[in-house]
């Protein structure tokens, strides 16, 4: 069985959050790594797609359109591999609190969506390190595209289309993105990721996200007090 | 009418080997031999997708790589090759002849300690070739032409994988360990193995006859 299954040995603890855009994911990853820091604890934080060794190739080349699933797969798998080896394993070893925003399942998410087989990408991510806290943000497609897309039109591959599912980017931004949660909600058994509800109030999914946090410490032996 | 295995019209033609084993030459002279025949060529180096082969140099440059993100960035490059390249080239009936294939990475990431069941996956989609030559080359005769060329390059020595701080000593120790790998896929994938030591010409004619006895079927009229 793949690592992402297994449970890991490092001392550190590993945070994901997860979700389509627009599902509060990074505002709950903030607030937690503000609360961690204030509370004296050695925190990190990494975000998908910000490898400096390809993360601008990927954005250019989206801004591009050029980019198959397949390639626009392993550019991502890149960025990850990068971003695992030299900033998220190295952490975990040394104690450290790892917070990530989005992590492999938002490529397994996602590549299916484009079609990418389901079995391929999970191999091909096969070197992940299982998180000991996955939280997915459910929040509907309409709803994320008013909450991002207020002032501005679904860009090529959020909307998905290169996937030609219609020429209209805010339609096209509903039926893929409708897709992706499609698929996040069959991970949710197979990785044990929490569901949180988006549309709760930031500080409701703040308290619970907390708690979990400083259970999964606790089994670890690390108490979490506020100074 | 008989078709290619891949499904495809085009056929796919592929020259393995090592750094040095003489892979370019012969590819250009099958090149010109089937043009004069009127056939349409189209060829393709590894590492030259225009997305993703800047990256990999300049990564490469910086020693910014470790063992994955070498084989994804190989990846990337040979599935952004493949389908804005090689597959549509084969789809409208073309020769596609390759300077390496997936065996290099298989061969490469194997030996830099990848499994060879999760490299294999990366490139599970890749269609198979018509005809895959392989240009067999003993490492003495290797390390002469590559110091007599172009000289000793970090990571075709392996200085990455750490076998050794001597350039020498660390350029024969991997590209023994890349020929082990070579030789292991030789029967899985039934390569056409050439002593890479014959002369050009002898070579050339070799892959000439193989790829005629192809044409000779009228698979391609």
């Amino acid at each position: 069985m793949a690592k992402l299954n297994e449970k890991h040995n490092y001392e550190g603890t590993l945070v994901c959050v997860e979700g389509i855009d627009g599902s509060g994911k990074s505002t709950q990853l903030a607030l937690l790594r503000d609360w961690l820091k204030s509370c004296g604890k050695d925190v990190i934080y990494t975000e998908w797609n910000s490898s400096p060794l390809i993360s601008q190739t990927t954005k250019l080349a989206k801004k591009k359109n050029m980019l198959s699933p397949r390639t626009f797969s392993l550019l991502h798998a890149v960025d990850f591999a990068d971003r695992l080896k030299q900033v998220i394993a190295p952490a975990l070893k040394a104690g450290f609190i790892v917070l990530a925003d989005r992590y492999a399942y938002t490529a397994f998410a996602r590549d299916v969506a484009r079609g990418v087989d389901p079995k391929w990408v999970r191999q091909v991510y096969d070197f992940a390190i299982k998180p000991d806290l996955t939280i997915y943000f459910d929040i509907d497609p309409k709803t994320s595209m008013e909450r991002i897309c207020f002032n501005r039109t679904p860009k090529f591959y959020e909307a998905g289309m290169d996937l030609k599912l219609s020429s209209d980017p805010f339609e096209s931004y509903i039926l893929f993105q409708s897709r992706v949660v499609k698929e996040y909600k069959k991970m949710l058994a197979e990785f044990d990721i929490v569901k949180l509800d988006a549309k709760d109030s930031i500080h409701k999914k703040q308290v619970e996200i907390r708690k979990m946090l400083t259970e999964i410490l606790k089994t670890k032996g690390v108490e979490i007090e506020e100074i | 009418m008989k078709k290619f295995k891949h499904g495809y019209e085009g056929m796919l033609v592929v020259i393995e080997g090592t750094d040095g084993s003489g892979k370019s030459t012969q590819l250009e002279l099958l090149k010109k031999s089937l043009q004069d025949k009127s056939y349409g060529v189209m060829v393709s180096e590894w590492k030259t997708s225009r997305l993703i082969a800047d990256v990999i140099d300049d990564a490469k440059d910086r020693n910014l790589l470790n063992a994955t993100t070498y084989s994804l960035l190989y990846a990337a490059d040979f599935a952004d090759r493949l389908e804005n390249q090689i597959i549509p080239a084969l789809k409208s009936g073309f020769i596609v002849l390759l300077d390496r294939y997936y065996y290099t990475a298989l061969a490469r990431d194997v030996v830099r300690g990848q499994n060879i069941e999760w490299v294999k996956n990366l490139y599970e989609y890749a269609p198979e070739p018509d005809l895959v030559f392989y240009l067999d080359m003993p490492v003495d005769v290797l390390l002469k032409r590559i110091i007599g060329t172009t000289g000793l390059d970090f990571y075709e020595s392996g200085r990455d994988v750490g076998f050794s701080t001597d350039f020498y000593k660390s350029f024969e120790i991997y590209q023994n360990k890349c020929l082990e790998q070579y030789n292991n896929m030789k029967q899985e994938y039934g390569f056409i193995s050439i002593d890479g030591t014959k002369s050009i010409s002898a070579i050339h004619k070799i892959m000439n006859n193989e790829v005629q006895k192809i044409l000779d079927s009228g698979i391609l009229d």
